[in-house]
């Protein structure tokens, strides 16, 4: 008994060492094509840009009467921003860990990756280090480009709360990532799932609109998308919008998606893991 | 080399490209659907912004309230245009991944010849998908292809290609340059977004309304949606295929020029087979 706490407490260093090796090696890669990320950085805004000026052309302005009505809240522009900054946290899921393995595939290194001795999750638990402290500098530049052009007005005392939402909602979205990554061992394509999932996962996020506007049966798989509650919390806490649930459920909700999906992507894995090794298909493409 | 062995050339790189697509085939589902699917989120947006299927500010700078037919219309069209930065600006690269780039520029055809026939099968099936989409607008979304409004498309349309296609190609050779591509062919895809009314009329300010007139696909969308949305016929086609003649010519002309170039720098630098 007395050796499990020491032994336990060794082989938790050595996969927190492992997780630090992936997130570095990964920064070095990137930092590698530093063009690549400049623009990186520059993206996220670019990426805004088209759904503000949509809005403000079809409004003739930045309020929305029907908005207000429908949230409690006019400003397009605060409101569509807000809710962009999460579409970060799905690629981080979808993109940085999901085509993860295809990237070592394409590099020749996925097999060095597979037999090395720390679980596959410690692994992916090294890209999503990286991806989300890529994703935060990105977001950073987001908010102060939008902050400089169009003057964001939003409740300073929103963000701490906002802070443990969002933190609640990686957890879950590490699970979705790793059922991403494991789906591209069999399906090969990977770029194929995460942007198919993605586009999907875009429509019926409420980022850009509220909930309500939805058809009844995309609003009720919204609710199992971790980024739902994450971006009606933080846009109550920071703009006021009007929330269908309490704050308490929120949390509730964002914690339970968290343990459903980090369990459901973890024997995902784990079962295609297995079916590729065993069929002897990890180095197809 | 004689012009019948280019184009066999062509022939088996069509072949090739053809081959590649139908050994997965939920490539060419996602490409026929996808395009689509990617509108909805603009079309949930303006519902929830106006509250109904039309917009008086959206028809003031438009001429059309109809924003749903306006983004539907920007997402068939430009079908074309992000088909072709993928499957022929990144198709270099991905014969360098693949482990076969080196094959082709020690092969004795002009790498040029090798990416005609890329840009040709791309073409094809891209014009494939775009009549699916057509069809699928048409049936569900109240757009109308009638013969006489689908003429003047067509030459649009194919005006559009022959100058984005050799934007392409000279994009094709700087991926020959700098490698690592895939985060800029995001970026003008984007780029393609904010400074052309795929999604939104560029005349809501003034910065995206200066800049997209120097993109063709710009020209070619205003022209479509007058004829599509508006039964304009006739008024203003010819400027516009004028312009997008002579928009052909300088990107033709360019994207030969450039991928040579860069060719060429890429084999002197002996850096054709580095990642």
């Amino acid at each position: 008994m007395t050796d499990i706490g020491p032994a336990l407490g060794r082989r938790l260093r050595h996969y927190a060492a492992a997780v630090w090796a992936e997130n570095i090696k990964e920064w070095k890669l990137e930092l590698t094509y530093k063009a690549d990320f400049a623009r990186s950085l520059i993206d996220p805004v670019v990426y805004l840009l088209p759904y503000l000026l949509y809005g403000v052309a079809l409004v003739g302005g930045r309020q929305s009467a029907n908005l207000e009505k429908l949230v409690g809240t006019s400003d397009l522009v605060t409101f569509v921003t807000l809710g962009y900054i999460f579409i970060g946290f799905l690629n981080m899921a979808l993109w940085a860990m999901g085509f993860s393995l295809r990237k070592e595939q394409y590099y020749g290194t996925l097999e060095s990756v597979f037999a090395a001795p720390v679980p596959r999750w410690v692994f992916t638990m090294g890209m999503s280090a990286h991806s989300i402290l890529h994703q935060l500098l990105m977001i950073v530049v987001q908010i102060v480009f939008i902050m400089l052009v169009f003057s964001l007005t939003i409740k300073p005392a929103g963000l701490l709360p906002s802070l443990g939402i969002v933190g609640l909602m990686l957890i879950a979205m590490y699970g979705i990532g790793m059922l991403m990554a494991s789906l591209t061992l069999i399906f090969k394509q990977g770029w194929l799932i995460s942007e198919a999932l993605a586009s999907i996962l875009m429509v019926i996020t409420p980022i850009a609109y509220p909930l309500a506007v939805l058809p009844v049966f995309l609003q009720k798989a919204a609710l199992v998308v971790p980024t739902t509650y994450g971006i009606l919390t933080v846009r109550h806490f920071l703009l006021g919008e009007r929330l269908g649930f309490s704050i308490a459920d929120a949390f509730l909700r964002v914690a339970l998606l968290g343990v459903v999906w980090v369990s459901f992507g973890l024997v995902v894995f784990t079962l295609i893991d297995k079916y590729t090794r065993r069929s002897g298909t990890l180095s197809h493409y | 080399m004689n012009l019948t062995s280019q184009l066999r050339v062509v022939w088996a790189e069509f072949r090739k490209t053809t081959a590649i697509w139908l050994s997965y085939p939920a490539l060419v589902f996602f490409w026929a659907i996808f395009p689509l699917l990617w509108v909805f989120p603009y079309v949930f947006q303006g519902k929830a912004l106006v509250g109904s299927m039309s917009s008086a500010a959206f028809e003031h700078l438009t001429g059309s309230g109809n924003y749903l037919a306006f983004v539907m219309i920007g997402a068939m069209v430009s079908t074309f245009i992000f088909s072709g930065l993928w499957g022929v600006g990144n198709s270099l690269r991905e014969e360098t991944y693949w482990g076969t780039m080196e094959y082709i520029i020690a092969s004795p055809t002009h790498p040029l010849v090798v990416l005609i026939g890329k840009t040709v099968a791309e073409a094809a099936w891209t014009s494939l998908m775009v009549v699916f989409q057509a069809v699928v607008i048409g049936s569900f979304f109240g757009v109308q292809f009638t013969l006489a409004k689908v003429l003047p498309v067509l030459l649009l349309i194919g005006l559009l290609m022959v100058g984005f296609y050799g934007f392409a190609i000279a994009f094709a050779g700087f991926t020959l340059l700098i490698k690592e591509v895939h985060g800029w062919v995001h970026t003008l895809e984007w780029v393609f977004f904010l400074f052309s009314p795929i999604r939104y009329p560029v005349e809501v300010h003034p910065v995206t309304r200066l800049v997209s007139t120097l993109i063709p696909l710009t020209w070619a969308l205003v022209a479509i949606r007058g004829i599509m949305l508006l039964n304009r016929r006739e008024v203003n086609l010819w400027p516009t295929v004028l312009v997008l003649v002579l928009m052909d010519g300088v990107l033709l002309w360019a994207g030969y020029f450039l991928f040579v170039a860069l060719e060429r720098k890429t084999r002197r630098d002996g850096t054709v087979g580095m990642h």
